[in-house]
């Protein structure tokens, strides 16, 4: 019977050997770019105009992110694993412009001038959050359970 | 201890802003608004709003070795007439505020200031640090830790709720443009006790402690023409999955995209860390499902077709909500317009009074268009909810939004926007804004919004 103290710098050489291979390799490891290399033009872009490829770096087709009302709409899914994509064309602002700590005024107002965007909670949501909140209070929690929420304490108390 | 660690951090992060100015690329954002409107609702003292309101982001990019890079966004207000949400003549918000290098190889990245994290199933808003990375083999690794970003205190309480100190990370590995699955995690230090008796009953209810999840998200494409994504949580606190959600994407054509969505949330396990949700558990429901169907269609150059339907289901009741909407863009994207329509067909269980047998149904209607050139920009929006039943005897809620604006220089504009409106809250409710906007790039980064 071998004691566990003896096998100890074995292991501890064989973790060391591990995390030199895995360092090396990730020397010939390429990076997203940090920037979209090319200027894009306004309004929703369609990755696959140009790519074709499995982008590397995401390791996912660039098919996956053309930005259609679907994708949009569910962009949540895209965002949580992969980030880095999103931010070689999109700035960390892009995203505060909904999703912030403290809201100070409906995305929607801020961007008046910009209805194509398709911001949250537009017209008299005042109103509709007494229904909408009911029906799927789970797409409130997600913006306003743990964060932003300080319109909310003012009336929500138990 | 821990805490003032964190917070120092985002004090480091204003530190080097001096540097910031040195950057060789980078952006600078400002939008100042000035809103005029009346406050007037029934039961409430009237009041004359004008508040001023800075929103500033910066983006300072190649700094150091070229690898490092610093961020910050963020909102101060001033009223200069009646004050705005009870909190007095000024507020100020910091979003995030953080440094940021980028390794060169295998995605790389360390963070330390203010920021937020969206990974796997986490979604925190951190004073910490943060660090990730690609390895061999498909795998990857993310990891975070420091203080949550405090916001209000609860009601007649001291505290929001959240415990002073968070870590968690993600694992995840992918197989070549077919394959990622991750395991994630959130443990966040206990969460403060709570004096108002409402919110003790729901701690010794077991309905209501710490913020600690674990989960795990798929993202599978077997071809192309099929995507199935979303992920799973379980609450370590109450030994109970938290939530389900996953889309399942189909692209039988090109321009053709069909999506099913199914949700589960288990809410006692789901709201568990949220004084504000965990209290109105009990007057919904344990458990709500959503399934939708939707699908959107390339009609031709500049015209986008989307219909969509989804079905929710709670122990309250059902719903059903269905409808369309149409895009169009014309004139090399400087002309945007889109039209919609959806009627949300929902029991009575989720109206705003179900003790008066309400309808909670109501038709959504909204249309928009915009023109935005080199010289002049102009949008209008209008958007109605035409009810079932009557909300506070009216029958509908309403707004309409007309905005100009002229490019003073291509960084540079002034807008205004008018908006009126009929709803259940105001009879004649008008608004004004006049915004200046400062948008410059420094790198050329792809998207400049």
């Amino acid at each position: 019977m071998i004691r566990p103290t003896k096998l100890f710098p074995l292991l501890a050489l064989a973790g060391l050997t591990v995390i030199f291979a895995a360092c090396s390799q990730m020397g010939t490891m390429e990076s997203l770019p940090a920037s979209h290399p090319e200027e894009l033009g306004t309004g929703r872009v369609s990755c696959s105009e140009c790519h074709e490829d499995t982008q590397k770096g995401s390791m996912k087709p660039l098919t996956a992110f053309n930005h259609s009302s679907e994708f949009v709409k569910n962009h949540r899914f895209y965002a949580a694993t992969d980030d880095k994509v999103c931010a070689t064309c999109h700035k960390p602002s892009f995203c505060a412009d909904c999703h912030t700590h403290k809201v100070e005024m409906k995305p929607s107002v801020k961007f008046g001038n910009r209805p194509d965007r398709e911001m949250p909670h537009r017209g008299d949501f005042m109103t509709l959050h007494k229904i909408e909140g009911k029906l799927d209070p789970a797409s409130c929690y997600r913006c306003h359970g743990r964060a932003n929420n300080q319109r909310c304490v003012v009336c929500h108390t138990r | 201890m821990k805490k003032t660690a964190c917070h120092l951090l985002s004090a480091a992060f204003f530190l080097s802003l001096p540097a910031a100015a040195f950057a060789a690329d980078g952006s600078l954002n400002s939008t100042s608004i000035l809103r005029v409107y009346q406050d007037d609702r029934a039961g409430f003292a009237s009041k004359d709003l004008a508040p001023v309101t800075e929103f500033l982001a910066l983006d300072a990019e190649k700094l150091g070795d070229g690898n490092l890079s610093a961020h910050l966004y963020g909102w101060g207000r001033l009223d200069l007439a009646d004050d705005s949400f009870n909190n007095g003549k000024t507020d100020a918000s910091l979003t995030y505020g953080y440094l940021m290098y980028r390794f060169k190889n295998a995605n790389a990245q360390a963070r330390a200031g203010r920021f937020m994290v969206t990974d796997g199933i986490v979604n925190e808003h951190v004073d910490g640090v943060s660090a990730s990375t690609d390895l061999p083999y498909g795998f990857r690794v993310s990891a975070f830790g420091g203080a949550p970003v405090h916001t209000q205190h609860l009601a007649n309480e001291n505290t929001d709720g959240k415990g002073n100190g968070i870590f968690g990370g993600r694992l995840g590995y992918r197989f070549g443009g077919m394959l990622e699955v991750g395991v994630s995690g959130v443990y966040e230090s206990g969460a403060p006790s709570l004096d108002r008796p409402g919110n003790i009953a729901l701690e010794r209810g077991a309905r209501l402690g710490d913020h600690r999840l674990v989960g795990g998200d798929i993202w599978f494409s077997p071809v192309r023409a099929v995507e199935l994504i979303g992920h799973t949580s379980y609450n370590t606190e109450t030994s109970g999955i938290a939530e389900h959600t996953y889309l399942l994407n189909l692209k039988p054509a090109k321009k053709l995209l069909v999506a099913a969505e199914f949700s589960e949330h288990h809410e006692r396990n789901y709201f568990y860390s949220s004084a504000l949700f965990a209290s109105m558990v009990g007057d919904l429901s344990e458990k709500s499902r959503t399934t939708g169907l939707s699908g959107s269609y390339e009609l031709g150059q500049g015209t986008e077709v989307s219909a969509d339907y989804k079905h929710y289901s709670r122990d309250i009741g059902s719903a059903d909500r269905f409808g369309a909407n149409v895009r169009f863009t014309h004139m090399d994207n400087t002309m945007r317009s889109g039209i919609g329509y959806h009627y949300l067909n929902a029991d009575s269980g989720f109206a705003i009074n179900p003790a008066t047998d309400d309808s909670a149904s109501f038709h959504e209607v909204r249309c928009y268009t915009m023109r935005d050139t080199k010289t002049f920009f102009g949008a209008l929006d209008a958007i109605g909810y035409f009810f079932k039943e009557k909300i506070n005897n009216e029958k509908s809620a309403w707004e309409t939004i007309g905005s100009v604006g002229y490019h003073i220089t291509p960084a540079l504009a002034l807008s205004g926007d008018l908006s009126y409106g009929q709803n259940p809250q105001y009879n004649d409710d008008l608004k004004g804004l006049v915004r200046l906007t400062y948008n410059m790039n420094y790198s050329g980064k792809g998207d400049a919004k």
